[in-house]
């Protein structure tokens, strides 16, 4: 009543202010000069009526954003709003220079500013925690509708499934459920450090975590069935496929077999078929979006998580999937060549290789474990260059101790020894060919001779080894240009391994004999009739 | 998931056309849209609801068939296991995950390897043998238990209802 009393004498003080100032100065300007500089009354006035105007628009805002003030917190502001203004006053005498009506009008909104916060504060330590809490709660449900809404209708604009979605959907319960329990978390611990402990909010809190609970493990069970279907069921075979009605049961289409090559290890190329462990066979994209639901056999409702567990099944290992159906050793290496060792003997942990020499091998050469690494690899010594290949069986070397490589170490060495061996094997066979071409050069001449009688003395030492002008011609053709060079060929015949020469013998040999033979002949011919 | 739940009702479609099951009739209602089917179901023989010719709706999920369809009688029924506006409670309705009634094990839920066929001849046994365990119409589980009389003599009158007859002849 007495501010209403106030306010009213106020602005009825104002208006007569001004309209005298205006009756007596008849304009404008010179009755705004008048009030504000010459009459010491008006200026005071005006100044009060500032202060009510300021104290009206408060009000106003207190009403817009507070409603009605408890009797507590009008008092708790009054309190506080003196201290304000006395601190404030003493702030003046610091800027006493600076005094003037924009200095006031900050300190009036710095005033109620602060009184607003005041408010805010006291109203948020009560009841209004509790809604506060509650609206977060519904705003992370809103969010998770709104996201779900966003994948549906992403869902629908695009004619192909979307086989991921179900994958987002875990996701989104994951994280909502996530925020949920961190709120209800954080709400408790508030309230118990305010008030109480919010009983009310135990049962909703209990859903919650159960929910966030589900979602993991949900998560968790999901990837785990999809990663056992990647890589331990094995690929359904043609066999399996007949044996059933060869019809995926979940989506009814056909199921057909799929060529493996292109397919890398954990990772089934498109319309690849499962055999889940009870032996039914489905689409894998079908099986994928059935565990991402359930973790069950569709036809049997095994659980297959469960047996997985149960049974001693092999553990999964990426870089080697059971499903490849071939022990790993021949699926790296490289093809061997036929008459040499089987490939095991190269591979860590293997048998030693079976010595298919014949008896007269060296004795400590076959009893030699192949775990000794160092073992020397000259069983013949540099002067038995003459000795005919089958007379001296040369075990191959035994196998180093390679279990300290790794498989890449072990496949370059592979590589390696094969590339070798097989450039020996085509340096072999030149000395093969050359060899033959000289024994038969030795019995045409043997011929010819007994043929001509004793025409022509012939000293006996070019009988024995071919002259080499007679050998050049004979060469050039029968080396390939890749093959190595004649010189390195008799070093390599002391380790030729003693498989070699007898195979060597059906292929390339006969052809290029008659061939010789004729050119043989013909030069022979014609060095008679000179 | 759209695609692949259409080529599966496309096929069931076709299989129930082929060569379909003794006392259902099923198909889509709009051959534009799959997800919407309307199915007729005879009442079984030798129950109360015998010769009754009951009109059904099932509504399909887009990722049909990793969850199941939701089925519900057009026709007025009266009966332990449907509810009374119309829908169906039965085990192989419900998904694995939730359970609504407590005590289905998960042997007896949706997979998909079930089918409409399946669905539906399940719903024939269910009329033949009503399940008043697990009531979704209390008044109707009740009455089945304590007043068979009754409870057929209003099978009957649903009867002649789902036929287009008057009811007391």
């Amino acid at each position: 009543m007495r501010s209403l009393l106030l306010t009213g004498s106020s602005f009825a003080l104002t208006t007569a202010v001004v309209v005298n100032a205006f009756i007596q100065k008849k304009q404008f300007f010179p009755a705004v000069v008048y009030l504000t500089t010459k009459s010491s009354p008006c200026i005071a006035i005006l100044y009060l009526q500032a202060f009510v105007l300021v104290l009206l628009f408060g009000k106003l805002m207190r009403k817009i954003f507070f409603g009605q003030l408890r009797p507590a917190e009008t008092e708790h502001l009054i309190e506080k709003s003196w201290y304000a203004v006395t601190d404030t006053c003493l702030a003046f005498t610091m800027f006493r220079d600076d005094f003037s009506p924009i200095f006031v009008a900050s300190f009036t909104i710095l005033l109620f500013l602060k009184c607003f916060h005041w408010l805010l504060e006291d109203r948020l330590s009560s009841v209004q925690l509790v809604f506060g809490f509650e609206y977060a709660i519904l705003a992370t449900v809103v969010l998770t509708v709104f996201l779900k809404y966003i994948l549906h209708s992403i869902d629908l604009m695009s004619d192909n499934p979307w086989e991921n979605k179900a994958v987002y959907m875990l996701y989104i319960e994951l994280i909502t459920g996530l925020v949920r329990v961190v709120l209800y978390l954080c709400f408790t611990f508030i309230m118990v450090k305010v008030h109480t402990f919010p009983l009310f909010s135990v049962r909703p809190m209990y859903l919650t975590m159960r929910q966030f609970k589900k979602a993991v493990s949900d998560i968790v069970l999901s990837r785990r069935a999809i990663r056992n279907m990647n890589t331990l069921y094995p690929d359904a075979t043609a066999e399996d496929l007949a044996s059933t009605d060869s019809t995926c049961i979940i989506c009814r289409e056909e199921m057909h077999t799929t060529n493996q090559d292109n397919a890398q290890p954990g990772v089934p190329a498109a319309g690849t078929n499962k055999k889940l462990p009870c032996s039914h066979v489905f689409h894998a994209s079908c099986l994928r979006s059935w565990f991402q639901r359930q973790q069950t056999c569709p036809t049997c409702r095994l659980d297959v998580l469960q047996t997985q567990q149960r049974a001693p099944a092999p553990t999964p290992a990426p870089q080697n999937p059971p499903q490849a159906g071939i022990p790993p050793g021949p699926q790296f290496a490289p093809p061997f060549p036929p008459m040499f060792h089987p490939p095991q003997a190269m591979w860590p942990g293997a048998a030693p290789p079976p010595m298919q020499a014949p008896s007269n091998t060296q004795g400590p050469s076959t009893q030699s474990p192949p775990t000794q690494s160092t073992q020397p690899n000259t069983f013949l010594p540099p002067n038995q260059m003459f000795v005919p290949p089958l007379m001296c069986p040369l075990p191959p070397p035994p196998p180093f101790n390679l279990s300290g490589l790794s498989d890449e170490q072990v496949q370059l060495m592979e590589g390696q020894e094969r590339r070798s061996v097989e450039a020996r094997i085509e340096c072999l066979r030149n000395i093969k060919v050359l060899l033959d071409a000289a024994v038969m050069q030795m019995s045409q001449y043997a011929v010819v001779m007994q043929a001509q009688g004793d025409a022509f003395t012939i000293p006996p030492m070019p009988d024995l080894s071919p002259s080499p002008q007679e050998n050049q011609p004979e060469q050039t053709p029968t080396i390939p240009p890749t093959a190595e060079p004649t010189t390195s060929s008799e070093h390599q015949v002391e380790t030729l391994p003693p498989q070699v020469v007898p195979v060597d013998d059906s292929d390339s040999n006969p052809t290029d004999a008659t061939e010789l033979r004729r050119r043989r002949l013909a030069n022979l011919d014609a060095k008679m009739n000179q | 998931m759209v695609g692949s739940a259409l080529k599966r009702l496309m096929a069931e479609y076709k299989q129930l056309s082929l060569n379909p099951p003794e006392g259902i009739v099923a198909g889509p209602i709009n051959e534009e849209n799959f997800f919407e089917w309307e199915a007729m179901i005879l009442g079984p023989e030798d129950t109360p609801f015998e010769g009754g010719v009951f009109r059904t709706t099932l509504n399909f999920p887009t990722d049909y068939p990793m969850s199941p369809p939701k089925m519900k009688f057009v026709s007025e029924m009266f009966h332990p296991n449907i509810y009374p506006d119309g829908r169906v409670c039965i085990s192989i309705l419900h998904s694995p995950g939730d359970d609504p009634m407590g005590y289905e094990t998960s042997a007896e839920r949706w997979s998909p390897v079930q089918s409409i066929e399946k669905i539906l001849l399940s719903v024939m046994s269910m009329l033949a043998e009503p399940n008043p365990e697990s009531g979704a119409n209390v008044d109707a589980s009740k009455m089945w238990r304590d007043n068979q009389e009754q409870f057929i003599k209003h099978a009957e009158k649903l009867v002649r209802k789902s036929l287009d007859l008057p009811e007391n002849l």
